[in-house]
């Protein structure tokens, strides 16, 4: 059963002067329930942009009457954020509110939804999840990094959304506190039965984590490869970074990111 | 990082977004009121005349040939006026950013001095100085040189201590080091304080003009007032805006061409 | 504060002995000698509330405006397109030359005082609001966007604090503009008030007075200022506060 369905989509992205550069183009996958995708490709390539469609943030643009370009999330065409997604952005210092507490902060997509205990259940059920339930109180800039984007996937699973967009989230973080957020993903991923798409421009990160690998590349950019990740589930950093289904995937990627030496 | 900062503050694409049709559209609120008012307002009215009046307005009863003087005036007062706010802000900033104790021992003073009405200076001044440039240019120094000394003191709080130990271990005199290192270190700090006193010099030289009488665009406002000639009234403050828009672009373009030099530096 | 205590020494001194012997300027005990006479006798008590009712309404008043015009600028991008040029070129005109039109349109009355006030309040907070909301991380707004938020709801949870440093910054700015503006309307147009008691005693020449005013006017410039801090610091996260009140 396919979450997901994206069919010839083509995007724009308009630059400060006004003039408009066509970023995507025939970019087709689709993404099962319950599946963790990873998108990859250089920067630049239109990664963000595809997350941003997805999230219902950025219109695709269909210029002929004839095109076929669709975005569907549970058999539903994409028009605005959809129900029963959510957004992790990579900026988690301009993505969370500073003038709120963790608390408030991930209670924000239930306000006006839930009634007050049943918003706190589920403030604590999220911040436990990530493994901040003792900062409820605290405020984001006292917080790390990690920490930080941690409440930021707090907020993003306090509405428990069937799928989970999330936009090179460890990208600003050191290799041991990512290598972390990995694992804990991980098991929320496995814990919730989320679908994840994730973005991100590290290798080792897309194959560690994901089901599949799409590769995004060209100008305008469209899926160029599309490579499984057989490594069985509970996966960990030590034992599935060396297994062999690990090696030959992120070789693969490797040869269609950079081409074979 | 550098290049970033470059491109944010490149005076040429700011100057060319400045003159896209974009902001000319912006004026038609602006254009809308004026002709209404031209379409209903009365030439004779004692509030409103129509703007078509306020031009024949300023030439009559001879009254013509004090429109340049008066301009001249309120321009030499504003000029100086800053001139010495500049001066005497960049000098008691410096003082209280480099020295802790100086700046502790006049803060509250200052802040006293800083929360003060520059309209209830006046008096004071005319009382103790005398209806004179002297005074207007007093009040419009006091008014104005606030924005300067703080810009000026936080720039050098600001500084990375470094570029003070370097200039002493390169044992550097201390006029060296203020004029050579000091300065131009804070010279955007100063850049800023100067733009932000700029509209300030001009509003007080118009209100020192206006309370006092004493010569200028200001005094010619309050002069038609007082003898009911609304048209006048109407023309002298378009005059007051238009001189203030040269004055504040005048100093918009001085800061970006010292930050393009500085960016140029680096 | 000590620095205070010693000017005013040095300054008793040079006029009690006519060491510096400028015309009019009297020496610190005369005036505390008037201020004395004007706290309990006086008007100065009326005269200061009537300035600080006056601001204060007049400031709120502008405030209203200037945040529901400058949410409007900054969220509308037609909105602004097509009305800021305007703006730009009417707040370029001194706030202080519409006071000769006020006069001429109100007449010596409160209502010019209070339309002066209003008038020039406006303009910071308006300003100020622009710029805050427009400057907001794109990354925000999304995240409004992304929760299905309604426009008030984004509006009142996420604009407005996201925006509130720079709106207190405004406030801040149209409160002291505020002042100068009633003390000038007072001087010269409404018979009331601070600016109305200067006026008065410079016409009487009676130095001491005349700064006895001069004094509660910063005095009052001082408290305002303070205690819009005190209001601003109860409801900013500290972080927020430090740009705030830098200048």
């Amino acid at each position: 059963m396919a979450e997901y369905e994206c069919l010839n989509l083509r995007a724009e992205v308009g630059s400060r002067r006004g003039a408009k550069r066509l970023v995507l183009d025939g970019v087709s996958f689709e993404v099962g329930a319950g599946e963790f995708v990873s998108i990859m490709g250089r920067s630049g390539v239109g990664k963000t942009t595809l997350l941003r469609v997805l999230a219902g943030l950025h219109e695709p643009s269909a210029d002929s009457p004839t095109s076929d370009c669709m975005v569907r999330f549970s058999d539903e065409a994409v028009a605005g954020p959809p129900e029963g997604v959510s957004l992790v952005f990579q900026d988690y210092t301009s993505s969370l509110l500073p003038w709120r507490s963790v608390a408030r902060n991930v209670e924000l997509p239930l306000e006006g939804r839930l009634s007050k205990a049943d918003r706190q259940v589920r403030v604590t059920e999220a911040l436990e999840m990530v493994g901040l339930a003792d900062r409820h109180d605290a405020q984001p800039f006292e917080l790390s990094g990690g920490m930080q984007q941690r409440v930021q996937l707090a907020r993003a699973l306090a509405s428990r959304p069937a799928a989970l967009l999330m936009d090179e989230p460890f990208g600003a973080l050191d290799a041991l506190t990512k290598a972390d957020l990995e694992d804990q993903l991980l098991e929320i991923f496995t814990a919730t039965g989320t679908t994840v798409v994730f973005v991100t421009h590290d290798i080792e990160e897309a194959v560690y984590l994901s089901d599949r690998v799409l590769v995004l590349d060209g100008s305008p950019a469209k899926i160029v490869a599309e490579i499984p990740v057989e490594s069985p589930r509970p996966r960990t950093q030590m034992h599935t970074r060396e297994s062999p289904e690990f090696l030959r995937a992120r070789h693969r990627v490797h040869e269609v990111i950079f081409g074979t030496e | 990082m550098t290049q970033d900062r470059a491109s944010d503050i490149a005076p040429s694409t700011r100057l060319y977004e400045r003159i896209r049709l974009d902001s000319l559209t912006g004026l038609l609120p602006l254009v809308l009121l004026l002709s209404v008012w031209q379409l209903i307002g009365d030439p004779e009215s004692p509030f409103f005349p129509a703007p078509s009046s306020w031009w024949p307005a300023l030439f009559t009863l001879g009254q013509g040939d004090k429109i340049i003087p008066a301009i001249l005036d309120t321009v030499r007062t504003f000029g100086l006026g800053l001139l010495g706010a500049t001066i005497l802000g960049v000098a008691l900033g410096l003082s209280i950013g480099v020295s802790r104790t100086f700046g502790r021992a006049v803060g509250p003073t200052f802040e006293f001095a800083r929360a003060l009405p520059p309209a209830a200076i006046v008096p004071v001044a005319t009382l103790l100085l005398g209806f004179d440039e002297t005074m207007k240019i007093v009040v419009v120094v006091l008014a104005a040189l606030w924005p300067i000394l703080l810009n000026t003191s936080s720039g050098v709080q600001e500084l990375n201590p470094v570029l003070l130990d370097t200039a002493r271990s390169l044992r550097l005199s201390t006029t060296r080091t203020l004029f050579g290192v000091l300065l131009p270190s804070v010279m955007p700090a100063i850049v800023l304080g100067v733009r932000v006193a700029t509209p300030i010099a001009l509003v007080i030289t118009l209100l020192v003009e206006y309370l006092t009488a004493v010569n200028g665009v200001g005094a010619l406002v309050g002069e038609a007032q007082r003898t009911f000639q609304p048209a006048r009234v109407y023309a002298l403050i378009a005059i007051a805006g238009l001189l203030s828009l040269v004055v504040n672009s005048g100093v918009r373009f001085v800061e970006n061409a010292v930050q393009r030099r500085r960016v140029g530096d680096q | 504060m000590l620095v205070l205590v010693a000017i005013a020494g040095i300054w008793e001194v040079l006029v009690r002995f006519s060491i510096a012997d400028v015309q009019f300027l009297p020496a610190p005990s005369e005036i505390a000698a008037a201020a004395q006479g004007e706290i309990f006798g006086g008007e100065l008590v009326g005269r200061l509330i009537h300035t600080v009712g006056v601001t204060a309404l007049g400031w709120g008043i502008a405030s209203v405006i200037g945040v529901g015009l400058g949410l409007l600028l900054g969220l509308s991008p037609t909105a602004y397109r097509y009305s800021m040029t305007s703006f730009e070129v009417t707040r370029a005109i001194p706030p202080i030359t519409f006071v000769p039109a006020a006069l001429l349109i109100f007449g010596f009355s409160l209502k010019m005082e209070l339309v002066l006030v209003i008038y020039g309040g406006i303009w910071p907070v308006l300003i100020n609001t622009i710029g805050g909301v427009r400057s907001i991380a794109p990354e925000l707004r999304d995240v409004g966007t992304m929760l299905r938020l309604s426009t008030p709801e984004t509006i009142r949870k996420i604009v407005l604090p996201a925006a509130m440093p720079s709106v207190v910054v405004g406030l801040r700015l149209g409160l002291s503009l505020c002042l100068v503006l009633a003390v000038v309307a007072e001087m010269v147009g409404n018979p009331e008030g601070l600016g109305n008691g200067l006026i008065r005693a410079r016409q009487a020449l009676q130095p001491a007075l005349m700064f006895v005013y001069v004094i509660a006017a910063g005095l009052l410039g001082v408290a305002l200022n303070a205690g819009l801090r005190a209001t601003a610091r109860a409801f900013l996260p500290g972080n927020a506060l430090k740009d705030v009140f830098a200048s």
